[in-house]
């Protein structure tokens, strides 16, 4: 178990370094991707604000607390585009016949992908992520208390089990189809929905957003827990929908590898 | 100008060739749609107007925001940098057509895919929301409106276009390109529109190219411009569009003699 763990340290090492020096290669177009990443976040916080400057509140949340809100969905969106950015490119690995050099190789091939395009530079988005994280907390007209905290870090470690889970099923859809690239883009853009509470929208999409788009259950509901809004309950449903999709990826992802035919070898 | 309708209609088939993506493409519009569209729709809930808009103009800015990012602010011509990198540039040269043409058509394209793909999916949304959408008073307006669009289509092309050509000078041209379009959305109020900003901001947005591209030709739209205002627009407009013509021609012909056609 031990060796094990120390083998996957090891390979996740030299792939994050690869990557890092890739992007440090590449130092004017990963300074560019970070900057307009910290723009973006900052754009949409100055809007919010401005907003929360015409209204007393949103659907019943103060400003700190819709600006929560936006914190969780970025820290779940960074988190996973910094862990599983690899899986984006599985139809590429494909297409050049790297796919086939990476099942042959004894690692895990999905631990392989996954974390071989991973982003250090992602991790400096956190910090104003963080920051504002913290102003957020500052600003609650309640005391939070360590319940809620417990509750919000099981609730994003699920949050990213359910992302995981996601990134799988599309790549196992590109092992499939070679040609789900957008799929990838579609699940980004499904995201965004989480940037407010998912109280914004109509009942219909609230229970699509809590079942099979389970974008609330990702984003929204650490963020109620953090505010006390959300009950064990709620808590254990979030965990094991988590559950079910991950079962349900890793299903997807063997039963796409038995149907792969090395197309490009 | 045969070989250009035959280039636009292998544009079409190319981008209709895998089929999923296309409808993914599409789908994508959606969401952003959709969580701009509920949450003016929620902020207005409980009030008449915001921010100097009633609930029509506002979720009628959002509607047509959504046609305005398909057909002004989708572009193809990202793909120059790599064209240059790889030299597949020097094919293109060689051929009995402009470069610029050649993405121009590819340009064009793209945005009647667009033009006939969000129209329908906007118009379902509006029926499913029972959406109010705010109509014109005036004939003129829709024309004006339909002159702003035309132009700010051709301004995002000629930005796009020069972002492409600044490949001569580097091959890592996607990351300024995509911090380059983070701000060009907000700035272009593809979001929300910029005169909910401070006083302050909204002058110096004003100064710069992206609101003519969508905030400027939907204010048309909305009426909420006077003649004096619609006038500036137009001439900042065309200004620009001058501009970067001059600008375009000149780094073109620079970029060009530093092109060395490695892997050409």
């Amino acid at each position: 178990m031990a060796s094990t763990f120390r083998k996957y340290a090891r390979i996740w090492r030299v792939l994050v370094l690869n990557s890092f020096k890739t992007q440090v290669a590449t130092w004017l177009a990963s300074a560019g991707y970070l900057l307009g990443k910290i723009l973006r976040f900052g754009f949409f916080l100055a809007y919010l604000l401005g907003i929360f400057k015409h209204i007393p509140n949103l659907k019943g949340y103060s400003m700190p607390e819709v600006v929560l809100f936006f914190m969780t969905f970025n820290l779940v969106d960074v988190g996973a585009q910094f862990l599983f950015r690899g899986l984006y490119g599985v139809k590429v690995l494909i297409e050049e016949g790297d796919f086939d050099k990476i099942l042959t190789q004894p690692a895990h091939a999905l631990f392989r992908i996954s974390v071989m395009g991973m982003d250090l530079l992602d991790l400096l988005t956190l910090i104003p992520i963080g920051g504002v994280t913290v102003w957020a907390l500052t600003k609650l007209p309640h005391a939070v208390s360590g319940q809620s905290v417990l509750m919000y870090l099981v609730l994003i470690a699920n949050a990213m089990l359910m992302a995981y889970a996601f990134h799988v099923m599309i790549g196992a859809l590109s092992v499939k189809t070679q040609e789900m690239e957008g799929a990838i883009w579609i699940y980004r853009d499904l995201m965004t929905l989480g940037r407010f509470p998912i109280n914004i929208y109509s009942e219909m999409m609230r229970g699509l957003f809590v079942t099979v788009l389970p974008i609330g259950v990702m984003v929204s509901f650490p963020s109620e827990a953090l505010l006390g809004l959300l009950s064990w309950k709620g808590l254990l449903y979030a965990c094991l929908l988590g559950g079910f999709f991950h079962l349900a990826a890793q299903g997807f992802w063997r039963q796409a590898l038995r149907n792969y035919t090395s197309i490009s070898t | 100008m045969r070989k250009y309708l035959t280039l636009f209609g292998l544009s079409w088939q190319k981008q209709l060739e895998v089929r999923s993506d296309f409808l993914f493409e599409r789908a994508r519009s959606m969401a952003v749609l959709v969580s701009i569209y509920f949450l003016w729709s929620t902020l207005l809930e409980k009030q008449s107007d915001l921010m100097g808009y009633n609930r029509v103009e506002l979720l009628t800015y959002v509607l047509i925001m959504t046609l305005l990012r398909a057909w002004v602010l989708g572009c193809v011509s990202d793909r120059i940098p790599s064209e240059i990198a790889t030299g597949k540039l020097s094919e293109l040269l060689l051929r009995p057509i402009s470069h610029m043409g050649y993405w121009a058509t590819q340009d064009a394209a793209m945005k009647s895919l667009n033009i006939v793909f969000a129209i329908p999916e906007v118009l379902v949304f509006s029926l499913l929301m029972s959406a109010p959408f705010y109509l014109p008073h005036h004939a003129l307006t829709t024309i004006l409106f339909g002159l702003s669009v035309f132009g700010g289509m051709v301004l995002y092309f000629q930005m796009s276009y020069m972002l492409g050509v600044m490949g001569f000078w580097g091959s890592q041209s996607w990351g300024p390109r995509f911090c380059f379009e983070v701000i060009l959305e907000f700035c272009a109020g593809a979001y929300f529109p910029i005169d909910i900003l401070p006083a302050a901001v909204q002058k110096i947005i004003s100064a710069l190219p992206f609101p003519y591209l969508v905030y400027y030709p939907l204010s048309i739209y909305l009426e909420r411009l006077s003649p004096a205002a619609l006038l500036s627009s137009f001439l900042h407009q065309a200004g620009w569009i001058a501009l970067l013509a001059f600008l375009l021609n000149n780094f073109w012909k620079l970029g060009l003699r530093r092109y060395a056609a490695e892997g050409g």
